[in-house]
């Protein structure tokens, strides 16, 4: 089991939706693979500390979004869509919440929409040179 | 085993130690009870376990009132030491090997290892903390259906505190129902699915601590002047408290809070952010009379 998952429990965020953003992550940067698999929610219950049903929330989440699958007895396991598809969505997801977060803050700071495409373009000229 | 409390009340002559409290705690749960103390959590213990007797209200397990039959498949560790304290640790063990047909004296002495306990010495010369290391290895080789922990981390150090969460999560993944109180809001956070805050004797708060933690927030705004006004919000049945001071508001939320938060910008507010809750927020709103932590104002 290469990946290390830490859950905050003082954080405000939920268990079950901090695993599920982990496990994301790890899927996304290819920290796990395509076909490995997970810990048992036991396992991973214990390893965390956490209690069994919040593990296991937190798979049905990821199963639900299409990240893993769980094949009774077998285990649950990174899904293996030929094309990457799994740590495609994973990616998108990562990105998506983060992006969020500071669209809000700008629109609450008064940004207008054409100001926060401005700095979003800007960055992206900065990060994708190559694409633009 | 599930259980299931019902309408139990228990009063002392004139006092109300648990006032009407009904919970029910699917198979399988980790359970956490916590509240101030003096809260009603151990007289709740006692009425569930027939150790004292409730006023009023059942208790049932598996849809089941309590009989003898079921002692095999329910153990409690009090917060105070019940152990006999002349008795050996190793003699408390086989005490218990032959009083429960399903105790497995091996993993007893085993997790007495793994808390550093030398099964020679006499209860009565140990310490607090492992006095109540002692009562839960004991009760973690029981292989109960249900165990009732009141405040089984009490006096122990940091990582046998650890230790004891663990093997409550153990019972739990292999179907086990755990009912524990503890002070430390942090580890009920950590091992809890499910809590409950009593407080004089009632039930102020109940859920799933997830649960509580998604839809609980505070959504805070800027305003830029004092004169503003809220747009009739103090009426939202979702809205708990409206805490003014000066030009900033803050709004807590038992769901809704994105919506909130829009409305808020809608009346003119900036900097409108979405706070999380911990769980030590969310006990100290549960417990604190409105007026103690802010000033409330309404409809305006």
């Amino acid at each position: 089991m290469p990946i290390v998952l830490t859950v905050d429990p003082r954080s405000g965020v939920p268990i079950y939706q901090q695993i599920v953003e982990q496990v994301k992550r790890s899927a996304a940067l290819g920290v796990l693979q395509a076909g490995e698999q997970l810990p048992t929610v036991k396992q991973l219950a214990l390893d965390l500390t956490v209690n069994p049903n919040t593990v296991a929330r937190a798979y049905r989440d990821l199963e639900r979004d299409g990240v893993i699958e769980t094949s009774p007895g077998r285990g649950s396991f990174v899904r293996d869509d030929g094309a990457g598809a799994s740590t495609e969505v994973a990616a998108r997801d990562v990105t998506r919440r983060a992006m969020e977060a500071s669209v809000r803050e700008a629109r609450s700071m008064g940004l207008s929409r054409a100001d926060v495409r401005g700095v979003i373009d800007a960055l992206l000229d900065r990060w994708f040179p190559e694409e633009q | 085993m599930s259980i299931k409390i019902s309408h139990l009340s228990k009063t002392y002559g004139p006092l109300i130690a648990v006032d009407d409290i009904s919970v029910e705690i699917p198979s399988g749960t980790i359970f956490g009870l916590l509240g101030p103390n003096g809260a009603g959590k151990t007289t709740t213990f006692k009425c569930m376990l027939g150790l004292a007797r409730a006023s009023h209200g059942s208790v049932a397990f598996d849809g089941k009132p309590l009989t003898p039959p079921l002692f095999e498949s329910i153990v409690y560790v009090p917060e105070r030491d019940v152990l006999y304290d002349w008795m050996r640790v190793g003699e408390l063990v086989e005490m218990n090997r032959r009083g429960f047909k399903r105790f497995k004296a091996q993993r007893a002495l085993e997790l007495l290892q793994t808390f550093g306990i030398d099964t020679h010495k006499r209860v009565r010369s140990l310490s607090k903390g492992m006095k109540t290391a002692v009562a839960v290895a004991i009760a973690f080789a029981r292989e109960a259906d249900v165990l009732v922990l009141d405040e089984p981390t009490s006096g122990l150090d940091p990582v046998n505190q650890r230790h004891v969460l663990n093997l409550m999560v153990n019972e739990a993944a292999r179907g086990a129902t755990v009912l524990f109180s503890s002070h430390q809001i942090g580890q009920v956070e950590r091992a809890a699915e499910r809590i409950a805050i009593l407080d004089r004797g009632k039930i102020v708060l109940e859920g799933s601590v997830d649960d509580l933690k998604a839809n609980r927030k505070i959504v805070e705004a800027i305003f830029p002047n004092e004169g503003y006004s809220l747009n009739g919000l103090a009426g939202d049945p979702r809205i708990g408290r409206i805490d003014r001071s000066g030009r900033i508001v803050r709004v807590t939320t038992f769901d809704g809070a994105d919506e909130i938060a829009r409305r808020l910008e809608a009346a003119g507010g900036t900097g409108v952010r979405v706070i999380d809750l911990n769980l030590e927020d969310i006990f100290l709103y549960a417990v604190a009379p409105a007026s103690a932590t802010a000033d409330v104002v309404e409809g305006s």
